[in-house]
């Protein structure tokens, strides 16, 4: 990428003909090549940008004509309980998903790498999780979290422990979503981890080996360096979900009742910021407010990536 | 292979307008409303009786295509978004009496069915039904369907079990006050462990505030949440969790609904629309249940319109339609169907009405919605009053569910519509 | 010997904890099917039920006589399929611009492609949902299609694979012949790059699939909705009142992903494994 963008943008015809017309000519056709996802981007990316902050200045409901609110709407996000409880809710449910995620799927990949015989069966029945619906998956986790008749619950009295309510304590709806996300995503790091472990050269082994070190050594001195631009790059891809995390709580969440469908259940507990953003929005008719959500959705987003990327990054100096 | 570089542009063209061509058309083709000889009708589960829909298709079928969808989640919050994106509009809409005054503010989006002459079938409707339907403005927007009086449900074998009266005027008579009502459900607790009163302590909560003639926000836009009528209503929801003879489960979910099949939740304070639910719920509680007088007075929950919106291009023909479907013999049909309890006092003489339902043992339940019914209080109903009634039952159910303090809850949930009612211009 | 044996066991070990891990990731497709072959009071009785029983074809037919599962279906297959050609198309042709050609500009416009990546659609969801009304989109399927016929990340995965992949003598050697900008793309770039849009193909084709909040809000028509609209439809409706039909319904849903997958399991997985590596 970076050689690409060293090069010097134009080639030598450009620079010997100096009139830009002429240059506009010669590339047009890859001007149009490249075109409809500019077209695209504008009509449904750069003017909407452009309008969402418009709207998030005007009290609206989407039906009726836009009232001026200047930065009213900003002011009340700002003390808004909801809006930062959607927020504290959205980083526990990525926290509670992704470490042990991580930490499983780097597991199953040291394993598969080691075990010869196989090998595709695993890959293949550890992937099958990532290839379903989540609507669908939500909706079957739904009834293995029921308190009455869901099978953790049994599970739990058969070994004689309490039942516990899944589905309405604020940390019973917090760890099923997050099962919910570690069940679809651990098998797909895994085999992500394994080819990176394929990359790694066996002499380093071998020379690790002639000087004698154990299992766990070699795994924290060879393996974890080696891997670390994979590490990288699951733990970007699972943060950039993991904060807009939606379907997941919508639908483990939703119930019968003539109510939200976007509350995030008892205590809005399992209500993340995206979620928030649709309840604001959609049901309750506020697209003024809730575009000033969606802006400050975004903002907690570079935040969270800016703080994210400069730990990893310190920790790698180390 | 040729392949010139118009052509392939052309290719590609064609494809982004087939594929779009393919979703306009697999999308009816129409954007808004419908063709007349096709008319849309939107409702939920229970809302309408499937006799009457049943009927009005065939009555009307030389006219038009009468098409009913069942609407499912959060009803009004479809309505409204479908309304914003100004396609596939339905022409004929039900709208639910707890959304209603939030509906008037975009009286707009609806014909005023003043103007297709609704004001000659006045007399045969509740006034205070009827007046539910108009905005400020004095648009009408909703044709009445229900109301909602509120009864006590109860399974009877297992009230008997644990010792508590059982015939349906025993209960009417000895659980008369809340206080009465708490104390059986402490006794049923005792004797049968794991069996709660009430779902959720919500239940006490709404229904004790739709019992009185006050709400949330008032006439002069005016924030009254904070008031005595509220503060009661608390208390007496908290005294019941305090008690313990709510459950901490969630109504509307597969849980809920599963423990009162177990006779686990053997008990609902609800309106006359939910027999419905009852029955398509847990249709293997046949024969188990009871109705009886709540206590203290009886409340209104819900009880629906039918709007026509302006999107209709028959409006004339859809009035015809729904004045049928909302006469007094319909209203009775749909009293059979789903227990919408007529706005039409006609109804309340015909046999339909008084037929014995199997579902609760042979009782005529009309002998207790019927009383109910007149007794009910009209409560002014704000268009804001959702948006600052919310957190008070959210906080409530944090109460109930989730175990917080009380007093915590209350102060949360007064700083939250403090700012809601700054937000909405509505004085605090 | 002994040395030998401990090898074994360690391997018999590691086999072990596999199965689990294999087990953990297969039983809820198990518990679907115990789920929708009971009936609802069935299910809301304890203990837990964990063999089959007999009632999937009952659920089944309530599920069809519900919802027009197929017609929602066929609308999952209309967006997923159209969207993944358009994707294909559009993204490979402007990546093989970036890839392979200088002209004025391009550092700009590449380093815009990289901000867009970035940009959450939920910061644009209101907007759009305006504009399609005002399109008269809204409700049909062409509110789903059009503003994800192109994307960011596409042109990206695409640029880096084709950088590699196709070889510049490839190129002068077809200019030379008088082959134009589209025939060199047509005939030279795309040849070499195809198992690079299986892979972008498959992945666009899974995500469309999957795609369930902006559907949810876009599909206002509840006759005419994706797969998954029309599942939330049924588990809002129905979810507390004939269980087993919605989990019928979950369980079908999965079927046709599971074969599209079956069928090119090795490709993914070879796939994305590369793609993460690079």
């Amino acid at each position: 990428m970076a050689t690409a963008l060293d090069k010097p943008p134009v080639t030598v015809e450009t620079v010997s003909t100096t009139r830009p017309r002429t240059g506009f000519r010669k590339y047009w056709h890859l001007y149009a090549a490249i075109s409809p996802f500019y077209l695209l981007f504008l009509c449904f990316g750069l003017i909407p940008v452009g309008f969402s902050l418009y709207v998030s200045l005007h009290r609206w409901d989407g039906l009726g004509s836009m009232e001026w609110a200047g930065l009213s709407q900003y002011q009340y996000l700002l003390g808004d309980t909801d809006f930062w409880n959607s927020v504290g809710n959205t980083i526990i449910i990525w926290a509670l998903a992704t470490f042990p995620m991580i930490f499983l799927a780097m597991v199953t990949a040291v394993m598969l790498n080691s075990a010869v015989r196989f090998k595709n069966v695993y890959r293949f029945a550890y992937f099958l999780p990532n290839v379903t619906s989540v609507v669908a998956i939500a909706i079957i986790f739904g009834s293995v979290f029921s308190t009455n008749f869901g099978l953790v619950n049994a599970f739990l009295q058969a070994v004689g422990l309490d039942q516990v309510a899944w589905l309405n304590t604020p940390w019973g709806i917090k760890i099923a979503i997050a099962t919910l996300m570690t069940w679809q995503w651990t098998g797909y790091n895994a085999i992500i981890f394994l080819a990176g472990l394929q990359t790694i050269p066996s002499e380093l082994y071998e020379a690790a080996r002639m000087d004698g070190a154990g299992p766990v050594q070699t795994f924290f001195r060879i393996t974890l360096p080696m891997m670390r631009p994979v590490l990288l790059f699951v733990l970007i891809i699972s943060t950039v979900t993991g904060l807009q995390s939606f379907s997941e709580p919508q639908v483990l969440l939703q119930t019968t009742a003539n109510d939200s469908t976007y509350a995030g259940g008892p205590g809005h507990s399992g209500q993340t910021m995206v979620l928030y953003f649709f309840q604001q929005t959609f049901d309750n008719n506020d697209f003024g407010y809730g575009a000033a959500v969606a802006w400050g959705i975004f903002l907690v987003v570079i935040i969270f990536s800016i703080v994210n990327w400069r730990l990893v990054q310190r920790r790698g100096e180390d | 292979m040729r392949l010139s570089r118009r052509g392939l542009l052309r290719a590609g063209l064609a494809g982004t307008a087939a594929t779009a061509l393919g979703g306009l058309t697999s999308g009816c083709a129409v954007p808004t409303g419908s063709t007349g000889r096709n008319m849309v009708l939107w409702y939920w589960d229970g809302g309408l009786g499937d006799t009457v829909l049943k009927n009005a298709k065939a009555r009307y079928d030389s006219n038009v295509d009468l098409e009913a969808i069942k609407i499912g989640g959060y009803y009004r919050s479809k309505l409204i978004t479908t309304m914003a994106g100004n396609a596939h509009v339905p022409d004929i809409a039900g709208l639910k009496g707890e959304d209603m005054a939030s509906y008037l503010p975009n009286a707009n989006q609806f014909v005023d069915l003043r103007t297709l002459g609704a004001e000659k079938y006045k007399s045969q409707y509740l006034d205070w039904k009827w007046d539910q339907g108009i905005a400020d403005d004095g648009t009408m927007v909703g044709f009445p369907i229900d109301c909602g009086p509120v009864a006590h449900y109860y399974q009877f074998a297992v009230f008997d079990k644990a010792g508590l009266p059982y015939e349906p005027d025993d209960v009417s008579k000895e659980l008369n006050t809340w206080e009465k009502f708490f104390a059986a459900g402490e006794q049923l607790k005792k004797r049968i462990p794991g069996t709660y009163l009430l779902s959720d302590i919500n239940a006490v909560f709404e229904n004790v505030v739709q019992q009185g003639s006050k709400r949330y926000v008032d006439k002069d836009r005016h924030f009254i949440g904070d008031q005595q009528h509220v503060r009661d209503a608390w208390a007496l929801a908290v005294e019941a969790k305090r008690r313990r003879i709510v459950s901490d489960l969630v109504s509307g979910t597969p849980d809920q609904l599963s423990a009162v099949q177990d006779g686990k939740l053997p008990s609902q304070l609800n309106a006359s629309w939910a027999t419905s639910d009852l029955k398509t719920g847990v249709p293997k509680t046949k024969g188990r249940w009871r109705v009886a007088q709540m206590p203290v007075r009886p409340s209104n929950n819900g009880g629906s319109f039918l709007s026509i919106t302006k999107e209709c291009r028959e409006p004339e023909q859809a009035f015809q339609i729904i004045t049928w479907i909302l006469n007094a013999a319909n209203q009775a049909q749909g009293f059979a169907d789903a227990g919408l309890f007529p706005s039409t006092p006609a109804s309340y003489e015909l046999k339909t009405l008084r037929q014995p339902d199997p579902f609760f043992g042979g009782q005529v339940t009309m002998d207790v919605f019927g009383p109910a019914a007149q007794k009910i209080t009209v409560a002014y109903n704000s268009p804001f009053d959702i948006a600052l009634g919310q957190p008070l039952k959210d906080e409530i159910k944090n109460v109930g569910v989730l175990g917080k303090d009380p007093k915590k809850a209350w102060s949360d949930a007064m700083s939250k519509c403090r700012r809601i009612a700054k937000h909405l211009g509505v004085s605090y | 010997m002994a040395s030998i044996k401990g090898t074994r066991s360690r391997g018999i070990a590691l086999h072990a904890v596999l199965v689990v891990g294999l087990l953990l990731s297969a039983f809820p497709f198990y518990w679907a099917v115990i789920m929708s072959t009971h009936t609802t009071s069935e299910i809301f009785s304890y203990p837990p039920k964990l063999l089959p029983s007999s009632h999937f074809l009952q659920n089944a037919r309530s599920l069809f006589d519900n919802i027009d599962f197929f017609g929602s279906m066929f609308n999952s297959l209309l967006v997923a399929g159209s969207v993944t050609f358009l994707v294909l198309f559009f993204d490979s042709l402007a990546a093989f611009v970036f890839a392979k050609f200088q002209f004025p500009g391009k550092n700009v416009l590449f380093a815009l492609l990289m901000v867009i990546f970035m940009v959450p659609a939920q910061l644009s969801a209101i907007p759009q949902f305006v504009i399609m009304a005002k399109l008269g989109w809204i409700g049909s399927m062409t509110a789903l299609i059009v503003p994800a016929a192109a994307n960011a990340f596409g042109i990206f995965w695409m640029r880096q694979y084709m950088k590699t992949a196709i070889h510049d003598e490839l190129l002068d050697a077809s200019r030379i012949d008088g082959a134009n900008f589209l025939r060199q793309y047509w005939h030279v770039a795309l040849p070499v790059v195809r198992p690079g849009l299986a892979f972008l193909g498959i992945f666009t084709f899974m995500g469309q699939w999957n795609d369930y909040a902006w559907p949810l809000i876009a599909l206002t028509n509840p006759d005419n909705v994706t797969l998954q609209v029309a599942l939330s439809q049924l588990n809002g409706t129905h979810g507390t009142t004939d269980y087993g039909m919605v989990m019928t319904g979950a369980l079908l849903a999965l079927v046709p992903l599971l074969i599209v997958f079956a069928i090119g399991a090795r490709q993914i997985i070879g796939d994305l494994a590369k793609g993460a590596i690079k």
